[in-house]
């Protein structure tokens, strides 16, 4: 994937403040297909970013297009979020339902309602997100992970060309973050995927680009290595923590792991694109919580 | 394309439908009156009216926790808008209302009671001020669940606005009053209001300035960030 590629989501100038906060500040993007990681401390506007571009709240200033829809026409709107798979942070499901029905549900939402046609979208993408044996299970007998996939499986039906996903892997183990990495990997060979997270490491896996942000603001746009890269010559292992770390701590081996300005002569360490992101956050002074 | 899906969509959105709420606001408004009816009581006047207002407070209730729907961020971005299913809420439930309060005229209701149209008029109102309220909280707000804050400000109303309410404009009156038939006018007027605030409030806001109940504070922005 290359900056050349063509242009699924084009955004510009949007901005959007709740009360007197700002949530989103003239931000600007470009996707194209492929997985895009959206990374940033709690209260950069990742979430806001991804409402706005996913069409759930409309923002006060800006513009931006879907596949070639304009969202601020009705009828815009209405074949954006035909395009349009959406997976919100804390997805909400009807727990009496079963899967099966629950994905039908939001199929009948995103109009299709050929019964069998249907049927067969429904089950196609419960088989893709692995709950086809658990598809007449009631909902609140599952577990988390599996509520999670449901709430995927109905961001997936209908097979759309723009999935926005906020934060999907918060709260599952690691076997089924990485069964998550498989269906988010997948998804993106013939998608534009927006995924927001606070993993680097799934950003590392998955993305062939980063956004970070902070402050409703984009602090940085390139690929995963061009975001590890900002660290090269910053990340060094001493015996002691370095005072003059901006963050530092004892490593498995017992020594330390210094980020920031090393000391003349440091023993420097291959960064890492958490290094990266650490740093590109702390020179623009944005709060970052270890 | 919007009539297939609502035709397709109605079985699933009864099934989204609070049943458990509307149950027990159900159950709880037509207790009084099926208990004062299994004891032979035949309540005249004031006390049928009480009855009937009773039962109208828990279908109000009852209606203001229509649209709550664990799903709402799950289903938010799809073509099929919010309008069309908040629609097909009242829709669906509106017969089963409808039943539910004849079961409580029946009950209730006889030769001395106050005039089944004129209660029914103030219960339909009620019912019409809750599902606007909450209209307007799906559209104001993020909640998943607008029914108890709603809930609370019409509790709140019921007991205010007949000790505050100025006797020109009163609506809780006893069918004694000469005010009676001046009050369901208002009723009358109270209903229409409601019905085009929620009319008002369905379509979902294209652009945050019709989002705005109140003046926010201003907040400018900064050089552009981004767009690689």
């Amino acid at each position: 994937m290359t900056a050349s590629a063509p242009v699924s989501v084009s955004a510009s100038g949007l901005s959007l403040c709740y009360g007197g906060t700002r949530a989103l500040d003239n931000v600007s993007l470009r996707l194209t297909r492929g997985v895009t990681g959206l990374l940033g401390p709690n209260g950069a506007g990742k979430t806001t970013l991804l409402r706005v571009l996913a069409t759930a709240v409309p923002a006060d200033r800006g513009a931006f297009t879907v596949l070639g829809h304009d969202p601020a026409t009705a009828r815009g709107r209405q074949e954006v979020r035909r395009q349009l798979g959406y997976l919100p942070q804390t997805p909400g499901l009807h727990l009496d339902f079963t899967p099966f029905e629950f994905v039908d549900y939001v199929a009948i939402l995103k109009e299709l309602t050929d019964r069998a046609a249907r049927h067969q979208e429904v089950r196609r993408v419960l088989g893709e997100v692995d709950l086809a044996d658990v598809r007449g299970k009631r909902i609140k007998k599952l577990s988390g992970g599996m509520r999670q996939r449901v709430a995927l499986a109905a961001a997936l039906v209908g097979d759309p060309g723009f999935l926005v996903l906020d934060e999907p892997t918060v709260g599952l183990d690691p076997e089924q973050r990485m069964r998550f990495r498989e269906l988010i990997a997948a998804a993106g060979e013939s998608r534009t995927v927006l995924l927001s997270t606070h993993q680097t490491e799934d950003v590392a896996m998955l993305c062939h680009r980063v956004l970070v942000m902070a402050g409703g603001r984009i602090r940085f746009d390139g690929t995963p290595a061009e975001l590890s890269a900002r660290a090269a010559g910053r990340v060094w292992s001493s015996s002691e923590r370095d005072p003059g770390a901006k963050a530092g701590w004892r490593t498995g081996t017992g020594t330390f792991r210094n980020v920031g300005d090393p000391p003349e002569g440091a023993d420097l360490l291959e960064p890492t694109l958490e290094d990266g992101y650490v740093l590109t956050l702390d020179g623009d002074r944005a709060e970052v919580t270890a | 394309m919007t009539r297939r899906v609502a035709l397709v969509l109605a079985p699933a959105v009864w099934r989204t439908l609070p049943w458990r709420t509307l149950g027990a606001t159900g159950t709880v408004g037509l207790l009084p009156a099926a208990l004062c009816r299994l004891l032979g009581a035949e309540p005249g006047g004031s006390s049928a009216m009480g009855l009937l207002r009773f039962a109208s407070l828990a279908l109000t209730l009852g209606a203001a926790f229509l649209l709550d729907d664990t799903a709402r961020h799950t289903t938010a971005p799809v073509p099929t808008g919010r309008a069309v299913r908040t629609v097909l809420r009242v829709v669906l439930v509106t017969p089963v209302a409808a039943l539910w309060w004849t079961a409580v005229l029946l009950l209730v209701t006889g030769p001395a009671g106050p005039s089944a149209g004129d209660v029914t008029l103030e219960a339909a109102a009620a019912s019409a001020v809750a599902v606007a309220a909450a209209t307007l909280a799906v559209r104001h707000t993020d909640r998943t669940d607008p029914g108890r804050t709603v809930a609370v400000g019409l509790v709140s109303a019921a007991i205010l606005v007949p000790v505050m309410q100025p006797s020109r404009w009163a609506l809780f009156v006893w069918p004694a009053d000469p005010r009676w038939a001046a009050a369901h006018e208002r009723w009358g007027w109270v209903l229409a209001v409601a019905v085009v605030v929620w009319g008002l409030s369905l379509p979902e806001p294209r652009t945050r300035r019709s989002l705005r109940l109140a003046v926010t504070s201003p907040c400018g922005t900064s050089a552009p960030s981004g767009g690689r």
